[in-house]
């Protein structure tokens, strides 16, 4: 239980913003309320990602699951993952411009002696809006595959919006760090010391952020924690404000759904209504 | 610090693979004692061990007249031999029209055939005194091992190898034979020329005054076949010579062999045995009663000795009747008495020598040798067998020529050998064919041979090279076997691991628990076998210059071992020179100085410290040497060697566990056995395989924490599993009982991916001849769904995707009026046809008859699937975990794989631990660990080591770290010990082991469900199952599981006589039962003649087959029954 904080209002301090993460300190909020950000961020930010791949041609060394299985990790632009449909809410049957991309590869070796790469620059996109993430011009793309002359891919491959839930690929981020009370003063955890603190426990890289606890300082009971050190680490398929955007978006989504639910049934008798939703 | 992955260099030996020179050299020198044996039987400068193998076959003379063995008229002789054996590469036959004629043995295992090159022998006869003559005459086609000096192979650097179909880095040492590799195992056996005094109770069942003393000696001729020979010690002190002849074992007194070797009489015998010792009485009263007792022959000089002999023996020996009893005699002497020396002063003077340790023995003044022990034991090589078993069937093409003549003497036909068709005739007659002989000893691996080859056993000599993954690949190679006979042995004895064994030469880590336990080892990865004979022609004449002339002064002797050691490191003699010294001593081994410089013998590296060079020791002398291990180790004038590395004494298996010296010795075990079991890399040539079943992790990857040892193999190129971030927590149950947790979205994202490839091959006609009957393809009838699947060639396209029942080829059956007949795919999981082989035959004439089909079936990690890190801690999935609510460190850091603390303490496997933290400080800096053992020590520990650099990653010096849950985002209250340990996906899944069965086949005898997976049978509700049932008092239960949906019956049974037989259905009786109108069917006892006492019961179906087969022995059961109210 968290203890009431409605006079302070919630905080959060962007410390550093860069292409590929974002690290900030939330503070004033809750700990589950921090943690729900976290599991958000890692598990329900929709994106686009290949999730069918037909296959017409692969004579490469590597199987076909194996080649699919890699073309689905490979992270597609998803800034605007918003304007499409999940395909289960589409009406189409299986998929439509609504709600997938179709991307198309065809690569085939012709020189000798040459290993050639099949990299995720090689994926032609239906949709300009959604098309594999590349680092500037001089970006190589991701590896798929390499081909000896005469060996070809050609394959097509249907991107659909999910959520990390369902498969790691509809992940947006690599990882969300996540810290509070870097000097233990809470007491959650008891770090363990063999004969040195000082030598054995380097201290937090958000120990500088955080306020140290002064020499002889009571031990307060009542202390919830209230700080938190996030750092989102993208794989490139959102910029990382825009994950952290998208989660308190998903997050305000969330609660307003359960107060539409609240409103839509009359009050206490909601529990007498059929469950036909299971 | 800098990488030190090598992945650069790697992938430059990948990309350009050299046409001069190996990239991993050392991979090749394991094998070498298989290769090098096999070379050894043709090696070009003495033609190998194969001519003194044809030297040593005797001539076969045979007359065309049946005469007795002894009267002079004798008819015609002709005399065959033969002088030469030549085995070519293996090469497509002359009838085949072709451009390259070379056959490479990736041609063979793709299209299951034998790799196997021409075997001729040239043949020589002569009649009567004529001239001789010859013919080259061809007996077969000899399995040839890969990369010897007949394969194709030889010489092949990567780049040939690989345009040849092959591994890179291809070894060889094994056959093919119908596709498959073979290997000959190394065998134990016992050390060859040197004297064992034995104590075994068996020795002494020989007879009624046998004893259990004796002394043995295996004696190898120059072709590497042996001949055993045992000395028995007889109640009243008489010596008896036993030796086995085609599997029969014969005795005959010393005495007379020794008089039958030079002319010498009792008092020189006596002299020469007692020598000296007249007042060993012990000695000196056995030697008089043994001449005494042999003047009851009444015979004295060799040449009635000799002719006594070969009086008694020409039988048993088939002597061709042309020789003398004298002649016969010497040939005796020559073919099965102390065979590896050629003069019998020789052999007379080493009789003496076994005599006078076998008084000792019985005198109690030295100890029995112990077989057990390594110091006593030389490895049979592959090559040696092989070509054992050459000169054995050699041997029998001659004795077949003979038989032929015997069987047209027999049935009159006319023989005339100087009818030249007749001769070529007879030869084609004979059964010369030895090359199907050789593959099927290689395919069974039994030894099909009258003369059992002076070996214990007839089975289990070939296993097959799996090649599951590389490391068992290549442990096939270097494992050493007991041999089968003791495994059958009650006593743990020979099993044991002593001191003299595992101290450098065979690996005391590297065996499997269970049944093989201690008889199948493993070579330490720097033993090497001697498979040349090495160079001591010089040893005598230095012995002599030493002034050794008879017997030597017990002073000297250590002085002149000292000298000889010195001069091996000159080049008069080899370094392989083994210069074993026993000191004399009360009790102990009978002392000498024993030279070894034969083949077969285990010998290892360790530095001299005289001189600071590499000495090589042998386990016979190894015994009496006092090498440290490590410098501090060192006592001044008596330790004369040091170890090079403390690791030599391991197998490659064992050096590859990380850290081994922190666990506890079993852990180690287990990891050897599990490294085996391991879905890896099994080749790089995949595509060109054709195993049955092949594992393959795709996602493998370089260990972060390594020893040296894995870069000098080139072990990167064959990865065997992948770096896992491990936490030890308990975390939601799911790790209870050494299961694992499983990131899920570590699983999505491919980690421990696996793939198995399943060989299926459809042979249509097998034989050619008789006309093609079948033809792959798809007739008229084809119905259009199956051409979804199928092309119209029958063979189904690339890619396809089968399910059970699904076409898997078509073919069209002439026999059937063009019909075209399914090959459905019978597996129960879905497969991919991965590729698609024609095989054609040997002429390459015929329409395609055979295809082979590689599925490919994907193994992605499901719950229940084995896993284990490298120390002998393996775990069962139990949960895929969703990311979102594993536990994650303060990075945001997140396991692959959660391990319960609970698997640590009691099996002490600290290594694990300290694996965890080198790797996680190993990926922080990018940099390779070195987990050699024995690096580490008391005063520089391996914690600080990593501790050090773990702190300078900013990471807890102990390798914990604070964790918090996923689920609340809490911090735990105990930091989580965390880092990367290298794990291994294991072959054993529970697709291929899950078993369920409601209703289903049932025994047609006892009608109780069947047993077994593949006939989805039930599993078995056995004793102790019941008890426990019992126990609880679940009777219900208990019938439901033993009765109901077991073997339920019911029966009639008649009350009144307690026979459930007697009942018979009768319809006559209807009538009769007038106030039960509604039975149609009227039941009665046959004996008592009424359906009064006649009781439906419910009885299992096995009781009534007991029932039965003891009533067909005439055994009554009679029951008793009760009214059931």
């Amino acid at each position: 239980m968290d203890t009431y904080t409605g006079t302070i209002k919630p905080e959060l301090k962007i410390q550093e913003l860069t292409a590929e993460k974002v690290k900030f300190i939330l503070t004033n909020v809750g700990l589950s309320m921090a943690n729900a950000l976290r599991r958000i961020m890692l598990s329900e930010i929709a994106t686009i990602a290949i999730d069918m791949v037909e296959f017409e041609l692969n004579t490469s060394v590597l199987a076909d699951e194996f080649i699919a299985h890699r073309l689905g990790l490979i992270p597609l632009d998803s800034t605007e993952a918003e304007k499409i449909k999940y395909s289960r809410e589409c009406n189409c049957n299986g998929a439509c411009k609504e709600c997938s991309v179709e991307l198309n590869m065809h690569v085939k070796c012709t020189e000798e002696d040459i290993t050639k790469d099949v990299t995720s620059r090689d994926l032609v996109s239906s949709d300009p809006r959604f098309t594999p993430i590349q680092e500037g011009p001089k970006d190589p793309g991701i590896l798929i595959a390499k081909l000896r002359k005469g060996q070809e891919i050609k394959v097509k491959c249907i991107a659909k919006k999910g959520v990390a839930k369902e498969h790691a690929k509809w992940s947006p981020c690599a990882a969300v760090a996540f810290e509070y009370d870097p000097f233990n003063k809470l007491r959650h955890t008891k770090y363990w010391i063999e004969e040195d603190e000082q030598r054995e426990w380097p201290a937090s890289r958000n120990a500088a952020d955080d306020f140290a606890p002064g020499d002889g300082e009571a031990f307060d009971f009542n202390a919830r924690p209230n700080r938190f050190y996030f750092e989102v680490e993208t794989i490139g398929s959102m910029k990382p404000e825009d994950i952290v955007m998208n989660a308190f978006k998903k997050l305000l989504e969330k609660i307003s759904s359960i107060q539409m639910g609240m409103s839509t049934n009359d009050g206490m008798s909601g529990r007498d209504q059929p469950r036909d939703s299971y | 610090m800098p990488s030190t992955f090598n992945t650069c260099e790697r992938e430059r030996l990948f990309l350009n693979p050299s046409d001069k020179k190996f990239g991993i050299p050392e991979l090749q020198k394991l094998v070498k004692p298989h290769i090098d044996s096999f070379n050894s039987l043709l090696e070009p400068p003495t033609k190998g061990i194969l001519n003194y193998a044809v030297i040593d076959i005797d001539p076969v003379e045979i007359f065309d007249v049946k005469v007795p063995y002894n009267s002079t008229a004798q008819g015609n002789k002709l005399k065959v031999w033969i002088e030469e054996v030549l085995i070519s590469r293996p090469l497509l036959s002359e009838h085949v029209r072709a451009k390259k004629r070379r056959i490479y043995p990736a041609e063979c295992r793709e299209r299951f055939t034998t790799y196997a090159g021409k075997m001729n022998i040239k043949l020589c006869w002569k009649i009567n005194d004529a001239n001789t003559n010859f013919e080259t005459k061809y007996v077969g086609m000899a399995p040839i091992m890969v990369k010897s000096n007949r394969c194709n192979l030889q010489n092949l650097f990567p780049k040939q190898l690989i345009e040849n179909h092959e591994e890179s880095e291809e070894m060889g040492g094994y056959f093919i034979v119908n596709g498959i590799e073979k290997v000959i195992r190394l065998l134990l056996v016992q050390r060859r020329n040197y004297v064992m005094a034995i104590i075994r109770p068996s020795l002494a069942s020989r007879g009624a005054s046998y004893t259990e003393y004796g002394v043995s000696i295996r004696c190898a001729r120059q072709d590497q076949t042996t001949m055993t020979n045992i000395i028995h010690y007889l109640k009243n002190g008489n010596c008896m010579l036993r030796f086995s002849w085609k599997k029969q074992e014969y005795m005959i007194p010393v005495i007379l062999i020794m008089k039958a070797l030079i002319e010498i009489n009792d008092k020189g015998i006596f002299e020469q045995l007692v020598q000296g010792e007249f007042s060993n009485t012990f000695l000196t009263d056995r030697v008089e009663l043994m001449l005494q007792e042999f003047k009851s022959f009444g015979i004295q000089s060799k040449e009635q000795c000799v002719s006594f002999l070969g009086e008694k023996f020409r039988i048993i020996f088939s002597i061709s009747p042309s020789y003398s009893h004298k002649q016969a005699g010497e040939h005796i002497l020559k073919k099965v008495i102390l065979v590896h020396l050629k003069h019998n002063r020789d052999k007379f003077n080493l009789l003496i020598f076994m005599i006078r340790k076998l008084y000792s023995l019985v005198a109690g003044e030295c100890s029995p040798d112990n077989s057990d022990s390594p110091q006593n034991q030389e490895i049979l090589l592959g090559g040696h067998l092989y070509g054992m078993l050459i000169k054995e069937k050699l041997g029998d093409c001659l004795n077949s020529i003979r038989a032929v003549v015997a069987a047209d003497i027999a049935n009159n036909r006319p023989v005339d050998f100087n009818d030249k068709k007749y001769i070529t005739n007879l030869f084609n007659r004979s059964n010369m064919e030895i090359g199907r002989k050789l593959a099927y000893f290689l395919a069974t691996g039994n030894l099909a041979s009258n003369s059992g080859l002076d070996l214990m056993q007839t089975s289990g000599y070939t296993i097959v090279a799996e090649k599951l993954n590389f490391y068992r690949y290549i442990s096939h190679f270097r494992c050493v076997h007991r041999g089968s006979f003791f495994t059958q042995m009650k006593t743990t004895t020979v099993r044991k691991l002593l001191p003299e064994s595992w101290a450098g030469f065979i690996c005391p880590v590297h065996t499997p628990d269970g049944a093989p336990c201690g008889l199948l080892n493993h070579l330490s990865h720097t033993c090497r076998i001697i498979t040349t004979k090495p160079n001591v022609e010089m040893v005598p004449s230095i012995l002599a210059e030493m002034g050794i002339i008879n017997r030597l002064a017990t002073g000297h002797a250590q002085s002149i071992v000292n000298k000889l050691r010195l001069l091996k490191f000159e080049d008069e003699i080899s370094i392989d020179l083994e210069i074993g010294y026993i000191p004399p001593s009360n009790g102990g081994q009978y002392p000498g100085i024993y030279l070894f410089s034969e083949q077969a013998r285990m010998m290892r590296p360790v530095k001299y410290l005289a001189n600071n060079e590499v000495d090589m020791i042998g386990t016979f002398e190894q015994v009496y040497m006092n090498i440290a291990c490590l410098e501090e180790d060192v006592i001044k004038d008596v330790t004369t060697h040091i170890e090079i590395k403390p690791t030599n004494m391991l197998s490659i298996l064992a050096n590859l566990t990380p850290f081994s010296d922190y666990n506890q010795s079993p852990r180690n075990m287990y990891q050897c056995q599990m490294a085996k079991q391991t879905m890896g890399t099994p080749s790089t040539a995949i595509m060109h395989r054709t195993d049955n079943k092949l594992y393959r992790l795709q996602t493998g990857q370089t260990p972060i924490v390594r020893p040296l040892l894995h870069n000098t193999l080139g072990l990167d190129g064959f990865p065997n599993g992948t770096n896992a971030i491990v936490a030890v927590i308990s975390y939601t149950g799911y790790d209870m009982e050494d299961a694992m947790i499983i990131n899920k979205s570590a699983h999505e994202r491919g980690f421990k991916y696996g793939t198995i490839y399943k060989s299926e091959i459809v042979s249509l006609d097998e034989f050619y001849d008789s006309g093609i009957k079948h033809h792959f393809g798809l007739g008229a009838d084809a119905p259009p769904s199956l051409r979804e699947k199928l092309d119209n060639d029958g063979l189904p396209f690339i890619g396809t995707r089968l399910k059970m029942g699904d076409p898997l080829c078509a073919y069209i059956d002439d026999t059937q009026g063009g019909k075209t007949i399914v090959k459905q795919y019978k597996g129960s999981e879905d497969a991919y046809v991965d590729k698609v082989r024609l095989l054609g035959d040997d002429s390459g004439v015929y329409e395609v008859q055979k295809v082979q089909i590689m599925l490919r079936i994907p193994r992605p990690p499901v719950i229940g699937d084995k896993f284990s890190s490298r120390h002998g801690q393996k775990g069962i999935l139990s949960r895929l975990w969703p990311q979102v609510d594993m536990p994650f460190t303060e990075s945001g850091m997140q396991p692959d794989i959660i391990i319960n603390p609970h698997a640590f303490p009691s099996r002490m496997t600290i290594g694990m631990f300290v694996e965890s933290m080198a790797g996680k400080c190993g990926a922080m800096f990018g940099v390779a660990q070195d987990s050699t053992p024995f690096r580490f020590n008391e005063e520089f520990t391996a914690i600080d080591y990593f501790g050090e650099q773990l702190v300078r990653a900013g990471y807890n010096y102990h390798g914990n770290e604070p964790m918090y849950s996923g689920t609340t985002g809490e911090e735990f209250q105990a930091d989580i010990y965390i880092g990367v340990v290298y794990y291994q996906r294991l072959r054993h899944m529970v697709s291929d082991k899950w078993q369920v069965r409601s209703t289903g086949p049932v025994h047609n005898l006892t009608m109780q469900p069947i047993g077994g997976r593949k006939r989805s049978g039930g599993i078995r509700f056995g004793e102790m199952e019941r008890d426990s049932l019992l126990a609880h008092g679940m009777s219900f239960c208990l019938q439901d599981r033993l009765m109901n949906c077991s073997d339920f019956s019911q029966c009639h049974i008649c009350r009144k006589c307690g026979s459930i037989f007697t009942s018979l259905s009768l319809k006559t009786h209807y009538q009769l039962n007038t106030n039960r109108a509604y039975k149609k069917h009227h039941i009665q006892c046959n004996i008592c003649e009424t359906s009064r006492w006649i009781s439906l019961v419910k009885i299992p179906y096995a009781f009534r087959y007991l029932a039965t087969e003891l009533a067909s022995m005439g055994v009554k059961i009679i029951l008793k029954t009760k009214d059931d109210d």
